[in-house]
């Protein structure tokens, strides 16, 4: 665990590296100052503090890999490719029969560059995790809505590189679990970044003789705004002290949701110069969409759990007080 | 005492006393609950549970807020209390620790605290709800003491009640909040006449409370004379941290019976994912704040985020009640449907009552997002 004066120091260097540098040169710097060590060491300070600042700064890393590998069991010694389900899904992005895994995905820019990839597949005995030969797969690079995000989407057929190894019961879902709590800090940093350009906007602007900070509608929308963010930390922060799936997604699902909300709100406050690419907000904009479908889309996980609820006639049960 | 065990303890007290809290029938007047809250406060205050988390020196047993807000917590869980009625304890009593001279707080607050008595909070005026600052009840100072004059709306639990903390105007209209005053009056005092309102889901929640020529004594002043304001204010953040957790942990029960009550399909499953949603994020808001509350920092502005989420969890789970339960809510009369339909009814103010929504959201505006006045 970090001390709170080592963990203020590794957020203001974290912080700094994530605004100066963005996609291999962000992630060689991530590895200088140690953000892997401190990723097993203290996973909750490291992946709040790193993620929120990815989502502030709209910066790029493979850092989720590292998340996940190092939840798999897998070490984070080296550059693990990890494979991602589809968007908008959470099993495991494979199939395994007789050593043969039918793979379906995306991946982060390392799995571009990687000659192997870690692969979770969902076979007849369970979930099994195996190195796969990329070569053998068709690896794309993703453009679409957030070109910067650098994705990449992978599918075909592959044989394990080395004897698949069966993974407990669980150890997928805790993976994702950990990955959506990522992507949860991710999509909070954003929103609290698209909320502060709206904010300065709004007080810089002047129409009708005063600042538009002065028009309740427009305090209004970014006040909603501020709930929905903070809505999603209190949730993120209870999935760390619960270890429960269910809270992973909730979290997940409510910061998804809060990101959506900022984009709208935020969007209309910054009005015309907010549309153009001349303004920061655009990349916000969407890399919150691509963020939201990751690992489990906030559609998708409210009605999953409302699903769950009906089907068991019983709420999660939250943590004690 | 720590948490753990207090809550151990608790819950094997209540456990082993279940059929001496229950109620005696089955609660529908708004009579029959306040004999319920006041029977279980003189319970769990003799057992001593009502006494941890206030200090000593007004009766109290000491310890962290966190025990109170545990025990509204076990109380509402198990319903033996409603959280609404029972949050005036959570407001009031520490106004009083706060503002009261120390023998007027060691006196009066035990007989909150024990059920013994109900207090009631005198703010809202025909012409002013939202705009408090504009308050017209006026005192005026008379030899060792005041004379007030003036009326009070939607004054809860005015008719049940044997004291008031009151908001009165004691200086000039023009200086605003600066010249208002916080009393605490005896409701027996003559001069005071009050009259409960009918309200929409079927309880009298609120009085209007007539003031003439009504005597307080000096020694009755909460802080000094034109701080009333401040007054108000300091018991804002305690409106909005234990008691909303206790308000967390009724939406929580009602919105458990009724995934349990309800039919199969008569739900759509993304409004539930949607109200459970709202309710963890509420209830993880509600326990970082009654966590800050322990540590001792001081609450402000920042909890009219919880106040914002408390309202809109309410009102979901209760839209929720009435889309999945809606021939209960609308038409039967059998206990647990007047049951549903009042509480339906009252989660509609929610969004008023301490604050509307809108002046919730002009407060993060302004002191949260720092966005400068609103002119
Ligand atoms: C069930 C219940 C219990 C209550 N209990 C008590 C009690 O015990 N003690 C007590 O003193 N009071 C009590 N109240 C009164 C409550 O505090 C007021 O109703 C509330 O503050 C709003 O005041 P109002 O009703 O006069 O509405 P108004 O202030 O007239 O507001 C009307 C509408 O205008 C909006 N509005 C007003 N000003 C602004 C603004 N500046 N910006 C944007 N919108 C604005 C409001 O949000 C609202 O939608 C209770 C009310 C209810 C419903």
């Amino acid at each position: 665990m970090m001390e709170p004066a080592e963990r203020a120091l590794f957020a203001r260097t974290l912080g700094a590296a994530t605004e100066e540098r963005s996609g291999a040169a962000l992630d060689a710097a991530l590895l200088e100052l140690g953000w892997r060590d401190a990723l097993t060491d203290d996973p909750r300070a490291a992946v709040s503090v790193l993620f929120e600042h990815l989502g502030r700064t709209a910066s790029t890393s493979t850092a989720l890999d590292d998340v996940l590998a190092d939840a798999l069991g897998a070490g984070v010694g080296a550059d693990v490719a990890m494979v991602y389900p589809a968007l908008g899904r959470a099993e495991p992005p494979a199939d395994e029969d007789g050593g043969r895994l039918v793979v379906k995905g995306l991946g982060t820019a390392r799995l571009l560059r990687a000659g192997t990839a870690l692969v979770v597949a969902r076979g007849p005995g369970g979930d099994v995790g195996t190195t796969v030969k990329t070569a053998g797969l068709r690896v794309r690079p993703v453009l679409g809505m957030d070109p910067g995000l650098e994705l990449a989407e992978v599918a075909g057929t592959a044989t394990s590189a080395s004897p698949p190894s069966s993974l407990r019961p669980g150890a997928w879902s805790e993976a994702v679990s950990r990955g959506r709590l990522a992507v949860g800090h991710q999509l909070v940093g954003a929103s609290a970044a698209m909320l502060e350009l709206a904010r300065r906007h709004a007080l810089d602007r002047v129409q009708f003789g005063r600042t538009i900070a002065a028009f309740q509608a427009v305090r209004h929308r970014l006040a909603d705004t501020l709930v929905a963010i903070e809505s999603a930390r209190a949730l993120l922060d209870e999935a760390w002290d619960d270890s429960r799936a269910e809270t992973a997604a909730m979290a997940k699902a409510v910061s998804g949701g809060a990101a959506r909300a900022a984009a709208r709100h935020c969007q209309q406050v910054l009005a015309g110069i907010g549309f153009t690419t001349e303004h920061p907000l655009h990349r916000y904009v969407r890399r919150v969409l691509v963020l939201d479908e990751l690992l489990g889309s906030s559609r998708s996980l409210t009605a999953e759990l409302g699903r769950d609820v009906l089907a068991r006639r019983r709420l999660p049960s939250p943590i004690p007080l | 005492m720590e948490l753990p065990e207090f809550r151990a303890t608790l819950d094997r007290w209540l456990d082993e006393h279940a059929a001496d809290l229950a109620p005696d029938r089955s609660l529908g007047t708004l009579d029959e609950h306040m004999a319920q809250l006041a029977k279980v406060k003189r319970l769990a205050y003799d057992a001593g549970f009502m006494r941890f988390g206030w200090p000593e020196r007004v009766g109290g047993l000491g310890g962290s807020p966190l025990l109170r807000a545990y025990l509204g917590e076990a109380l509402t869980a198990r319903d033996l209390v409603e959280p609404g009625i029972y949050s005036m304890t959570e407001t009031l009593a520490p106004t009083m620790i706060d503002h009261a001279s120390p023998a007027l707080a060691a006196a009066m607050v035990p007989r909150l605290l024990s059920g013994d008595e109900t207090w009631c909070q005198g703010f809202s005026e025909p012409g002013t709800g939202s705009n408090l600052a504009a308050l017209a009840c006026r005192a005026v100072e008379d030899g060792d003491g005041w004379r007030v004059t003036g009326q009070k709306v939607w004054t809860s639990l005015a008719q049940y009640a044997q004291r008031c903390v009151l908001l009165v105007r004691t200086g000039p209209l023009d200086v605003a909040h600066r010249g208002i005053t916080a009393l605490f009056v005896d409701m027996e005092s003559p001069g005071i006449a009050v009259r409960p309102i009918e309200t929409m889901h079927g309880a009298p929640e609120f009085c209007e409370v007539f003031f003439d020529d009504v005597a307080v004594p000096a020694g009755r002043m909460l802080g000094h004379e034109g701080q009333g304001w401040s007054v108000a204010m300091d018991l804002l953040p305690y409106e909005r941290s234990t008691a909303l957790w206790h308000k967390a942990a009724y939406l929580q029960r009602r919105l458990g019976d009724l995934v349990e009550a309800v039919a199969d399909h008569a739900l759509d499953p993304v409004q539930v994912g949607e109200t459970v949603q709202l309710l963890a994020a509420f209830r993880a808001r509600s326990r970082a704040t009654a966590h800050r509350l322990a540590a001792g920092e001081r609450l402000g502005p920042e909890t009219s985020v919880d106040k914002v989420l408390v309202a809109r969890a309410e009102q979901a789970v209760f839209d929720l009640v009435e889309a999945g339960l809606a021939s209960d809510v609308l038409l039967e009369e059998d206990a647990a449907a007047s049951r549903w339909r009042s509480e339906y009814l009252f989660s509609r103010a929610a969004t008023i009552y301490g604050g509307t929504e809108e002046i919730q959201r002009n407060i993060i505006a302004r002191r949260l997002l720092d966005l400068g006045d609103d002119r």
